[in-house]
C-alpha cells in the first residue's frame, strides 16, 4: 500500500524490482527522490479541436482493449464456432450457405450489442467519463464517435461471420461430398448486416440512455422480447406490434422480399427503437454530471 | 488562469456550492483547502466542465473550458486518481489519452519517469495499483500533454510524506516555468507545504482567500504566560483582542511586539510569545470550517 521506505537506492526508480533482492517482487517503486519536470513538448499549442477520425480511433481501441472487450470477441468467436461445427457434422453437413449465414450472424447480433452498451456506461462504471470528458467536453461528437466505432466493429464483425460461414460451406462441399448451395438474397444479405449493425447501435443508444451497465443490459434484452410476446398473445397490440416489433418488422427481409409498406414497418420500428433513444439518450449524455 | 465567478451549484435543497468567486493566477500553486464535503471537488468539476453549474461562470485561460481546442493540451485535469478503468494497463491509460490528444508515444515514457513508475508496474492493471501509484498515474496522465494549468483534487492522497514532498518539487517547479496550479486538500499540514497561496473553503463558500503569508499574518501572535487571564486583562485595555486558544495560551490580534510591550509594562511573565504560525493557521483553519466539518457530505 505505501511506497516503501527501505528500499535501498531511490535514487534509481525504473530499476526493475528484481535488482533489490531485499525488496520483494510485488513491492513499489519509489518516487524519484528529485522531480524532474517533463519536457515541453515542441511545437506551439493546439488552436483546432480534436479531429473525429482520431476520437474514433481511439474510441474503437478502449472498446477491445479491456478484458470485458476481448473475452466479448472470443465467446462471439467460440459460439460461431460451435454453430458452424454443429451445422458440419449435423445431417452429414448437407446445410444451404445461408444456413451457414444465419450460425454466424445469429450470435454475432445477439452478443456484439453489449460492446455497444459497454462503450457508453463504462464510462460511469469505470468512471472514466471524468478522464474522456475532460479531454473531450464536446459529449455529442464523443457519443457519435461511440456510435461509428460500434458500426466499424459490426462491420467487421459482419464481414468475418460472413467469410467464416463461406469457408466452413467450401469445407463441407470439399470434405462431405455435400452439394453446395450457395443461392442467397440479396435482402437477406442486407437483412443480415442490418440485423447485426442495428443492434450495436441500439446497444450504444440504450448505454446511452440508462448510462448504467446492469440496467441496460436487462432493458436491452427483456423489454423487446416481453414486447414481442405481448404483441403474440394480446390481440389489439397485434397491428402495433407489427409496426414496433423489431423481430417482425426485420422478418421478411430474410424471407426474400419487401413490400412497400414492410419497409415502412421496419423503419418505423427502427425509429422508435434506435433513433429516438439514441437521441433522448445523447442529450441526456450532455447534460449529465460526470461522476 | 482559472476564474470562478459567483458559482452556485445546488442538488436539491442542499447548496454544495454557494456563489464562490475566487482566481487562481499563474505562477503561483493555490492550495484549495476544506474539509471533506465543503464544495472543493463539485467547484473542481465545474470549472472543468464535468458538472454543469446551477449558476455562475467559470473560465480557464481566459475561455469555458468546453471551449478550449483539445484541452488535453492546455489542461492536466486529475480529481479522481480511482476513476481509471481497472482491467486497463497504467501504460494503456497513458497511452489512450496520448492517442487522443495527438501527441507521440514516446511522451508515454517519459511521464511514466517523470513519477518513477517502472516497466513492469506501467504493464500492470489498474486494478492491482495502490492507491499511491494510481496518483502517480493520475498525475503522469495530467502532465501528458503539456499543460499550462493544472487542477489536482486531493492528489496528495495516499502519497507518503517522501512522496508528498516530490509532488511540491513538481507543481512549484511547474508553476516557475509560467503554470497555473490549483489543488485540493482536506489536511492543512498537507497543503501549507506545497501552495502559494490558499482558498479555504467551507460549507460551500469561501471563508478565507490570500498568501499563506498573508493568512499567517492574519493569525496574529500566539503567547502564552504565567498568568494568562491578567495579560487578557490588560490587553483587552489597550482594546486588542485575544482569545483562549484550544491548546492554551492566547491568540492575540496584535504584533508580538505590542503583546511583549503590554506584558513588561504590566509586570506579567511570558512563557512563550511568537507571530502566528502554522499553528494559528491550523487553528484557524479549525475554526473556520469547524460548522461545516460536521457535515460529511459527499462533495
Amino acid at each position: 500500500m505505501t511506497t516503501p521506505t527501505t528500499q535501498s537506492s531511490p535514487a534509481n526508480p525504473s530499476a526493475p524490482a528484481t535488482a533489490h533482492p531485499n525488496v520483494s517482487a510485488k513491492a513499489e517503486s519509489a518516487l524519484p527522490t528529485v522531480a524532474t519536470m517533463p519536457s515541453r513538448l515542441p511545437g506551439e499549442r493546439p488552436t483546432t479541436g480534436i479531429p473525429f477520425s482520431r476520437l474514433t480511433r481511439v474510441e474503437l481501441r478502449k472498446q477491445l482493449d479491456t478484458r470485458a472487450g476481448r473475452w466479448l470477441i472470443i465467446a462471439i468467436g467460440l459460439v460461431i464456432a460451435t454453430a458452424l461445427a454443429i451445422n458440419f457434422f449435423t445431417n452429414g453437413g448437407q446445410h444451404s450457405f445461408e444456413d451457414y449465414l444465419s450460425a454466424t450472424m445469429l450470435p454475432t447480433a445477439i452478443i456484439l450489442p453489449v460492446i455497444g452498451i459497454l462503450a457508453v456506461t463504462s464510462e460511469w462504471s469505470q468512471r472514466t467519463g471524468l478522464v474522456t470528458f475532460a479531454l473531450e467536453p464536446r459529449r455529442t461528437r464523443v457519443a457519435m464517435a461511440k456510435l461509428v466505432s460500434a458500426v466499424l466493429i459490426g462491420i467487421a464483425a459482419f464481414v468475418l461471420a460472413f467469410a467464416l460461414a463461406a469457408l466452413v460451406h467450401q469445407a463441407a462441399i470439399t470434405f462431405r461430398g455435400i452439394n453446395g448451395d450457395w443461392s442467397v438474397g440479396g435482402l437477406v444479405v442486407l437483412g443480415a448486416g442490418l440485423y447485426v449493425l442495428l443492434g450495436l447501435m441500439q446497444g450504444v443508444a440504450f448505454g446511452a440512455l440508462f448510462r448504467n451497465t446492469p440496467a441496460a443490459i436487462v432493458v436491452y434484452f427483456v423489454l423487446p422480447t416481453v414486447w414481442g410476446i405481448l404483441g403474440g398473445l394480446i390481440s389489439w397490440l397485434d397491428t402495433p406490434s407489427q409496426w414496433l416489433d423489431m423481430n417482425r418488422t426485420m422478418q421478411p427481409l430474410f424471407s426474400g422480399s419487401m413490400s412497400g409498406e414492410q419497409w415502412a414497418q421496419l423503419g418505423t420500428s427502427v425509429a422508435v427503437w434506435i433513433v429516438v433513444p439514441l437521441v433522448v439518450g445523447i442529450l441526456l449524455l450532455r447534460r449529465a454530471e460526470v461522476k | 488562469m482559472i476564474t470562478v465567478e459567483r458559482l452556485t451549484k445546488r442538488y436539491g435543497p442542499f447548496t454544495a456550492v454557494n456563489d464562490i468567486s475566487f482566481e487562481v493566477k499563474p505562477g503561483l500553486v493555490t492550495g484549495f483547502l476544506g474539509p471533506n464535503g465543503a464544495g472543493k471537488t463539485t467547484a473542481m468539476r465545474i470549472v472543468a466542465g464535468l458538472t454543469p453549474p446551477t449558476s455562475g461562470t467559470t473560465t480557464v485561460l481566459g475561455q469555458p473550458y468546453a471551449s478550449l481546442p483539445n484541452p488535453g493540451r492546455h489542461v492536466g485535469v486529475l480529481l479522481d486518481a480511482s476513476a481509471q478503468h481497472a482491467g486497463r494497463t497504467g501504460r494503456e491509460v497513458l497511452a489512450l489519452g496520448a492517442a487522443l490528444m495527438g501527441i507521440d508515444k514516446s511522451r508515454v515514457a517519459e511521464m511514466l519517469d517523470v513519477v518513477g513508475l517502472t516497466d513492469k508496474e506501467a504493464g500492470r492493471k489498474v486494478r492491482n495499483y495502490s492507491l499511491g501509484m494510481r496518483q502517480r498515474l493520475g498525475i503522469a496522465h495530467a502532465l501528458l500533454g503539456d499543460p499550462e494549468v493544472m487542477i489536482l483534487d486531493e492528489p496528495a492522497n495516499g502519497l507518503d510524506p517522501a512522496g508528498i514532498r516530490w509532488m511540491r518539487d513538481l507543481l512549484r517547479g511547474f508553476a516557475g516555468e509560467g503554470g497555473t496550479v490549483l489543488l485540493s486538500s482536506h489536511l492543512l499540514n498537507e497543503i501549507e507545504r506545497v501552495a502559494d497561496e490558499l482558498i479555504v473553503i467551507g460549507n460551500g463558500t469561501i471563508v478565507a482567500h490570500g498568501t499563506k503569508d498573508e493568512l499567517l499574518a492574519g493569525a496574529g501572535t500566539i503567547v502564552r504566560s504565567t498568568d494568562d487571564d491578567a495579560l487578557m486583562a490588560a490587553l483587552a485595555e489597550g482594546s486588542i483582542v485575544s482569545r483562549r486558544t484550544a491548546t492554551g495560551g492566547l491568540q492575540v490580534e496584535a504584533e508580538p511586539l505590542e503583546v511583549g510591550r503590554v506584558a513588561a509594562a504590566r509586570g506579567i511573565v511570558l512563557t512563550e510569545l511568537r507571530g502566528g504560525d502554522t499553528r494559528g493557521l491550523e487553528e484557524m483553519f479549525l475554526e473556520l470550517t469547524s460548522g461545516s466539518a460536521r457535515e460529511e457530505v459527499a462533495a
